[in-house]
């Protein structure tokens, strides 16, 4: 048999927020369909780095291994991502892996992504069916709906559409694509659309819709295919019309 | 980015003031000012007629002030602070639109360095009074000539840019289609903006005048 192939990794370690961070490489043994989790696996089996100096095993969050999650986002060499759908066969070694940076860190891989559930809360993004009585059946879905809500509803809320956009940053509030589309999704669904006010409203606060500079890259860092710059145009119409009509019409 | 930040509750209201001036009034009166130069097309005579026209306008400082001056000063004050409130990330994300909002950025901070330095010359030192004359002798100086062309170049890219970003920032273009669409009309707006432009420089800057067979004396 042939000497075995080899897969070159390096990731930037951090103990903790104040920690300084470092850089690790890793020489691991390749194998056939491997991913970014199986090689962060691999350093947990052994972690001992390409130099054989001994060391940690990585921390980092993962749960599904199959996109639905959302919770193994990453920098893999430089781009936001899911690392489970990293195959290494398809990436430039050595590959580069670091955490998100628009998120705080809270060790090696792993962050705190609380802003996101945050700000769902702010634009309540979720449909009311509980009432001190039986509140009945709701109104019929039209098929129509159902098809342009299907896509939105599959946001794994992985945070690579605020981490690859520039309006989101220490210098803003943006809450990001994917809350918005996510009040696109409740505003279109008629039992949540009896909500759409406050939710248009609390996307017109600070760090709200208007903080979009439509540079799109969002649309093209989600992993999941979400119209999310249309779910943006969308709200961002209903906005405006809710601002100026709510005030000329009531 | 902490969720408890202050900031200022009016900024949906002051950011979307940017967008709608950036289009109304400013971009209306690129393509009025755009409009009333070509008249150097036809001949000198036609362009002093016109340029006259305007000079005569009743209440013209209140005019030139709510309609120019402040909503082009509002647009440029607010738009250098979005760009400092904003990160470019071109570098990791090299995508058209991503490389379209950097561009924005600076085409807007030449277009408005520009502009001030055309108000000053063409406006202030002329005492609002200018003339063909006036304009063809500033554009036998070289860097009169390339400093208009790079102005003329950088207001055109911005205003192509900025009605494909109104469109799909207002919802008017939502589907991807339409904002497909919408790009494309960016474009040919802001190639046929270049274009005239350097058309009318050119016109001053060679008196060439394409159109003189046009023109009816008064």
């Amino acid at each position: 048999m042939a000497e075995t192939k080899k897969v070159l990794i390096k990731i930037k370690r951090q103990a903790g927020p104040q920690e300084p961070s470092r850089w690790e490489e890793f020489s691991l043994n390749w194998r056939p369909s491997m991913n970014v989790i199986i090689c962060l696996r691999d350093i947990a089996e052994n972690p001992v780095t390409s130099s054989g100096k001994k060391t940690t095993p990585i921390t980092y969050d993962s749960n599904c291994l199959e996109e639905i999650c959302g919770s193994c986002a990453m920098l893999i060499n430089d781009k936001a991502r899911m690392a489970c759908s990293a195959l290494v066969d398809h990436l430039d070694q050595p590959i580069r892996i670091e955490p998100l940076t628009k998120f705080p860190l809270v060790r090696d891989l792993s962050v705190d992504r609380q802003f996101m559930f945050d700000s769902l809360k702010r634009v309540k993004a979720w449909i009311p069916i509980d009432g001190s009585y039986d509140l009945g059946e709701g109104p019929r879905v039209s098929p129509q709906v159902q098809a342009k809500g299907y896509p939105l509803s599959s946001c794994i809320t992985c945070g690579n559409c605020l981490e690859v956009c520039p309006q989101v940053n220490e210098h803003n509030q943006f809450v990001g694509a994917a809350i918005i589309s996510q009040v696109r999704l409740f505003n279109i669904h008629p039992t949540g659309a009896m909500n759409k006010r406050e939710r248009l409203e609390a996307l017109m606060g600070p760090g709200g819709v208007q903080e979009c500079a439509n540079a799109q890259n969002c649309v093209k860092a989600c992993p999941k295919n979400i119209p999310l710059t249309e779910s943006i145009a969308e709200v961002n119409r209903d906005a405006w019309k809710q601002a100026l009509l709510g005030w000329l019409l009531g | 980015m902490s969720a408890t930040a202050s900031q200022s509750d009016s900024s949906y209201l002051l950011r979307k003031l940017h967008s709608l001036t950036g289009v109304l009034p400013v971009g209306a009166f690129l393509a009025e000012h755009f409009w009333s130069n070509s008249a150097a097309l036809v001949n000198a005579p036609k362009y002093d007629e016109v340029s006259r026209d305007l000079q005569t306008i009743p209440f013209r400082p209140i005019v030139e002030w709510a309609i120019i001056f402040l909503p082009m000063l509002y647009h440029a004050v607010y738009g250098v602070y979005i760009w400092l409130r904003g990160k470019s990330n071109i570098s990791s994300y090299p995508w058209v639109g991503n490389w379209l909002y950097v561009a924005q950025r600076y085409t807007g901070l030449i277009a408005f360095a520009y502009i001030g330095w055309h108000l000053y010359t063409e406006r202030w030192l002329t005492h609002g009074r200018s003339t063909y004359a006036t304009v063809a002798s500033d554009l036998q100086n070289p860097w009169y000539l390339a400093f208009f062309v790079i102005g003329i170049l950088a207001s055109s890219f911005h205003l192509g840019v900025g009605i494909w970003n109104f469109l799909c920032k207002w919802g008017l273009a939502a589907t991807a289609k339409a904002q497909q669409a919408a790009g494309r009309l960016g474009i040919v707006i802001g190639v046929a903006f270049g274009v005239a432009g350097i058309l009318i420089v050119l016109s001053f800057r060679l008196n060439w005048h394409p159109f003189a067979s046009y023109y009816i004396p008064k």
